[in-house]
């Protein structure tokens, strides 16, 4: 399987539970090459990683609506993501 | 948007007059005493720019329709208030200090609201010059100081009565091409790390003080304004060698008292000329979205809270049970403040000029809590700091190569930590408590956007009591006719 193209959306950060710059920075550095994180305002990416600080989610999707969207909410989260893509990577 | 680094660099092109100490302050930006403070606007730049924080940080313009610095922006929804009290409590938490920047934000709205209102009632085109001037604002993305108490000389006294007549801002010269302005703002936050002055009337005005119901915009170096810096508690600590005794190293707040001799403002930046009817309700909606602002203690509590869990770690008491209930003490004020600053967002509502308003009420009961909480919050911090935090001895007595072993031997607390984290811990809850940051969480949290009584007038004026004496009547079978 190809490079992933991931859009990279986060949500404000007024309050965040954990640290989201980390969590990504750990997704990329467990996919590496697995994928290519660009804003997510890109229009043809395979997906938007919306990261956001906490469990009310404030992100508007509505602009992503053309496209899958996963939700990371918390480091386990962020972890769940990487099980995912790398499943998907390795078949 | 600027950046951070754009910021500054606009800042140095400013020929701003400034005195500190009885002399003219010839670099403003590398003053190191002025200088957290500009790095503290800086802040709302930086993380404007950084995509983690651009969902709150940022809005679409109404009027361009571009992405712009939220500081800039004129509220156009319910969601933008919600966004505006969390980005207080973001930025609050960012530099643990007032960053100065949401005093120019809601002077903006106010106005938004204003001078649409008075061009309604009289036909005026004040709106339009707002909206003109908020393009070129927004354009720029530039900080603009909100000046509104005036000296106010005897509070018993009109602004017309007093013996001097320039206690007020007022008019004192109308031309062709504009006016000419005379009077002094106090303890104006911000004002030397501001492009732009939006003055406006301290309080309602009658006909008889229509002179003094101006409102008007002036770049911050224009000639005739002059501006001192106000002292702060610890401040010199700002030009000792070395950063601990500073508490907090990056950021600080920073007031000044400007004053207008004679200044010259063109008609295109006179926003309110002597309708002295509408002097009030400026006053009310600037105080008000200025109060839902206080939001930025939330995060400042944050921190301190954060550095009262901290100390309470090196001091090997974190494990006692008062010691934990007062941290629950303290996130409980703190999160009852952060409650009222989203209520009085999340209740607003859309006004005729399209500007979406806070909910008065609930904006100055979330202020009057501001006005005690902190004093609270601060109280538990020094509680579980202990005295060491004001007797401690100064960082070059730590670094000296005669005594600094002992600091060390006996400033120790637990032995897996440095004692410098001690001591850097320290000097930051009292930087907060009773330092230069003190001005901003504590006294500011006392006086500005108005003293504890103007916010119990309102509350007065706000709270619908009929009503409720109707509910009580009813179920306890009292019919009236």
């Amino acid at each position: 399987m190809g490079k992933v193209k991931v859009g990279l959306k986060y949500c404000g950060g007024c309050n965040p539970d954990y640290d989201r710059v980390k969590a990504v920075e750990y997704i990329k550095e467990q996919l590496g090459d697995a994928i290519e994180l660009v804003p997510a305002q890109t229009e043809d990416t395979d997906m938007v990683l919306v990261v956001e600080g906490c469990e009310v989610c404030c992100v508007d999707l509505a602009p992503f609506s053309s496209r899958p969207v996963i939700i990371v909410k918390s480091e386990e989260d962020a972890q769940s993501f990487v099980r995912e893509i790398k499943a998907r990577y390795e078949h | 948007m600027m950046t951070a680094e754009e910021y500054e660099e606009s800042l140095r092109r400013l020929n701003l007059n400034v005195y500190m100490f009885g002399e003219r302050v010839e670099n403003v930006v590398d003053n190191p005493i002025i200088r957290p403070s500009m790095k503290a606007v800086a802040a709302t730049y930086e993380l404007a720019n950084r995509p983690e924080h651009e969902d709150i940080m940022t809005a679409t313009s109404h009027v361009t329709g571009k992405k712009i610095n939220r500081f800039t922006h004129i509220h156009q929804s319910i969601d933008d208030l919600v966004k505006k009290s969390k980005m207080g409590r973001l930025l609050g938490a960012y530099t643990g200090c007032c960053f100065q920047r949401c005093v120019g934000m809601d002077t903006l709205n106010a106005l938004s609201m204003t001078t649409y209102d008075i061009d309604a009632k009289y036909g005026t085109d004040y709106n339009k010059r707002f909206i003109e001037y908020l393009k070129y604002v927004q354009e720029k993305d530039l900080v603009c100081c909100g000046a509104m108490t005036d000296p106010k000389g005897d509070r018993s006294l009109r602004p017309h009565q007093q013996k001097d007549p320039d206690l007020y801002v007022r008019v004192v010269e109308e031309r062709a091409d504009g006016i000419v302005v005379r009077g002094a703002k106090v303890h104006q936050t911000g004002a030397v790390n501001s492009h732009e002055i939006i003055v406006m009337p301290t309080i309602t005005m009658r006909e008889e003080d229509k002179d003094y119901a101006i409102s008007f915009a002036l770049p911050s170096d224009a000639k005739g304004i002059t501006y001192v810096i106000g002292r702060q508690s610890c401040d010199t600590r700002k030009l000792e060698q070395g950063d601990i005794d500073r508490g907090n190293i990056y950021f600080g707040g920073l007031e000044a008292l400007v004053i207008f001799d004679d200044v010259f403002v063109p008609w295109e930046r006179v926003f309110m000329y002597k309708e002295y009817d509408f002097s009030g309700q400026l006053v009310e909606q600037f105080a008000s979205y200025h109060r839902q602002s206080y939001s930025c203690k939330v995060g400042l509590g944050d921190v301190l809270i954060g550095a009262a869990q901290t100390i309470a770690e090196y001091n090997g008491v974190d494990r006692a049970s008062h010691i934990k209930d007062k941290i629950i003490e303290m996130n409980h004020l703190n999160e009852t403040l952060y409650c009222g600053a989203i209520a009085c967002a999340s209740e607003g509502h859309r006004e005729p000029s399209g500007t979406y308003y806070v909910n008065t009420l609930l904006a100055n009961v979330h202020k009057q809590n501001v006005t005690r909480f902190p004093f609270e919050i601060a109280r538990l911090a020094q509680d579980i700091a202990g005295g060491l935090m004001v007797t401690l001895p100064s960082e070059r007595d730590f670094r000296s190569s005669d005594i600094g072993k002992w600091m060390d031997k006996y400033y120790k607390g637990r032995s897996d930590i440095p004692t410098e984290y001690r001591i850097r811990m320290l000097r930051l809850i009292e930087n907060m408590t009773l330092g230069t940051a003190a001005v901003g969480y504590l006294t500011e949290s006392m006086h500005g956007a108005g003293s504890p009584q103007a916010q119990r007038i309102m509350i007065s004026r706000q709270v619908n009591l009929k009503q409720k004496q109707r509910l009580a009547k009813k179920l306890c079978g009292i019919v009236e006719e």
